[in-house]
């Protein structure tokens, strides 16, 4: 499962070479990593609020974000939207649609005996539909946003910044910031906080439990559109590409904590980090490896996560 | 089960063994090793995840490292042909020892934590294979042909493979109506308990994780002899470790008919949809499957049949 990227960080030439220009490339692969993290916190935050207030685990989300890039995709090739602006224009279907599949799918099964079985099998079951479709509707083959931005740079200082690379990670600071203030500021992400905490208590404040998990959902289906949209800015995608995010988001996830968006957003940070470094000392190919054996090692020592769980 | 069933069962059973020396068309023949050897895979996970209800998604790479190692000591050792089909033992001994290491600390972790690591750990592993120049990278490995004619080879490997399936589907009977199998069910309906009843829960567990590894590696060696090219991406394909516990859970994963049943089904279902229907409809429908299966039948198919018996789900 090689990631097929556009950009991949030069690898360091020589430890012992000259040492300034080492240093400097170490803070680019810094710098770069940051910029996916953000952009896997982001896809790890809408999975972790579904995961938290429901207790689904929706292994459809990387599915849908890869449907949201497609979207944005079309929009470019078809219409010359530019994908930041697409999103605007794929928001409200993508709201919707999480909100039906909540409805009809994910809310009838929310009484089964075993919700994380049932919700993982036909989330996965909605998974395939969705990659399938896509590849229906499109071809298999792996696309990539071409805007009128792609394969420019801008210097700060000693750093490249690349356009395409930059617009993504500022979508997906965006959109977690949009989640953060949604959860802590307004009615409905307070009602939602506090249905994940104490259900019942929740719904004896008068909180319509279904009405609030179905926003959520269709919430969580949009940041994950966004997060595609943000992803196909750095790494090209095709319809079976979902799988490798879906590892990620996971990895995010555990590493933040169910339900904790800061934590989970600083996880993203933190795994964008450790992939960049990795990607600077360690051939391509040994990448995912140790990114997954990191995985294990957090789950084997702190399977609730690094960081303080707070909802 | 009632003594008509119990004939038809002993009927198909001896059909199947009959079967190759039919000359019947190659495919029928390969298509059913294949249901077979996911009959083996989908039962032997029902052990620890039907039964304990630790769901392990990294079955799969129990197939792998059989077949692995199959290859390795075909390659290193030159063994004849006879005892290679003895060697698919070690095979196994070797998925056991390493669901051993793993299952040790994994099984500490409970639900969708056991099943992430245990995803990971498949994943580690065809990702780990494919960069290790001696076991072939990426370029797989190649065994060594048998040295005999190819009909009558894969007539013995459709013969060993249907032994390998009953032993597996009579084991897992017998450990149903086991006190171990008790120990395990006791665990899946709530493990704190069972502890104060007395049952060792760690040592119950990783007994069920580590017999649930030997069967899926003595199918890898098999399978490795059956391919006669192994490459990362087809023993150790992750696809393939899910596709078990969804077998399991389609047939039902509480009983060992369910896993039978789900990876006859879906396996058939799978042939004749992408025998009939452009690839990417047949996937859509395919996955429609489980959606329409959690939405009516969340207990799996099986469930269907009992509750009409039985008048209750």
């Amino acid at each position: 499962m090689a990631r097929r990227g556009r950009f991949r960080p030069r690898r360091v030439p020589s430890r012992t070479g000259d040492r300034n220009v080492t240093g400097i490339l170490v803070l680019q692969s810094v710098i770069s990593g940051l910029m996916i993290g953000a952009i896997y916190g982001l896809l790890g935050v809408g999975f972790s609020l579904v995961w938290g207030a429901m207790k689904v685990i929706n292994i459809a989300h990387a599915a849908f974000a890869v449907l949201g890039a497609y979207l944005a995709y079309f929009l470019l090739k078809a219409f010359g939207v530019d994908p930041v602006l697409g999103f605007f224009v794929i928001l409200p279907f993508l709201f919707f649609g999480g909100m039906v599949v909540y409805r009809f799918l994910i809310f009838p099964v929310m009484r089964a005996r075993d919700i994380v079985v049932s919700s993982m099998v036909l989330t996965f079951g909605c998974a395939i539909v969705i990659e399938n479709f896509i590849s229906l509707i499109g071809s298999p083959d792996p696309r990539v946003f071409t805007t009128r931005y792609t394969g420019r740079a801008f210097f700060l200082g000693p750093f490249a910044f690349q356009w395409p690379q930059t617009v993504g990670a500022l979508m997906a600071l965006a959109g977690m910031a949009v989640l953060y203030v949604f959860l802590k500021k307004t009615h409905t992400g307070k009602a939602l906080r506090a249905s994940w905490q104490q259900p019942e208590a929740a719904r004896l404040y008068g909180i319509n439990l279904r009405r609030i998990s179905m926003i959520a959902f269709g919430l969580a289906v949009a940041s994950a559109g966004l997060g595609g949209i943000a992803m196909g800015f750095v790494y090209s995608f095709d319809p079976h590409t979902h799988n490798l995010w879906l590892i990620y988001i996971f990895l995010v996830v555990i590493l933040g904590g169910v339900g904790n968006v800061l934590g989970t957003a600083l996880a993203g940070l933190l795994i964008g980090l450790l992939n960049g470094l990795s990607l600077a000392f360690f051939p391509y190919q040994w990448v995912n490896v140790i990114t997954f054996g990191m995985l294990i090692l957090i789950l084997l020592v702190r399977p609730a996560g690094l960081f303080r769980s707070e909802v | 089960m009632k003594p008509y069933l119990k004939s038809l069962l002993f009927l198909a059973v001896a059909g199947a063994f009959a079967l190759p020396w039919l000359s019947p068309p190659v495919y029928f023949v390969s298509l059913l090793f294949v249901v077979f050897m996911y009959v083996v895979l989908a039962e032997s996970w029902v052990l620890i995840g039907g039964f304990a209800g630790y769901l392990s998604f990294g079955h799969g790479a129990f197939l792998g490292i059989g077949a692995y190692t199959t290859a390795l000591l075909m390659n290193h050792f030159h063994l004849s042909p006879l005892y290679v089909l003895v060697s698919a033992l070690p095979a196994g001994a070797a998925a056991a020892c390493v669901a051993a290491v793993i299952g040790y600390p994994a099984l500490r972790l409970r639900g969708p934590y056991f099943a992430l690591i245990t995803l990971c750990f498949a994943f580690v592993m065809e990702l780990a294979v494919k960069n290790l120049d001696f076991l072939g990278g990426p370029e797989g490995l190649w065994l060594k042909a048998m040295g005999i004619e190819v009909g009558l080879a894969r007539g013995i490997f459709f013969e060993v493979m249907l032994v390998l399936m009953l032993v597996t589907v009579l084991v897992v009977r017998r450990v149903e109506s086991s006190r171990f199998g008790a120990g395990l069910k006791a665990i899946k309906e709530d493990e704190e308990v069972a502890q104060t009843l007395c049952v060792d829960t760690p040592r119950v567990k990783l007994s069920a994780f580590i017999l649930s590894a030997f069967f899926p590696g003595v199918a890898g060696g098999l399978y490795a002899y059956y391919l006669s090219y192994i490459h990362p991406e087809t023993v150790f394909n992750i696809d393939i470790s899910i596709l078990i516990v969804l077998m399991a859970l389609f047939g039902g994963g509480s009983s060992y008919v369910g896993p039978i049943v789900g990876a006859i089904s879906l396996s058939l279902v799978n042939e004749l949809l992408s025998a009939f229907l452009k690839a990417e409809y047949a996937r859509v429908i395919y996955g429609l499957l489980f959606v329409v299966l959690i939405l009516y039948l969340p207990d799996g198919v099986i469930s269907f049949f009992r509750g009409r018996k039985s008048g209750a789900g």
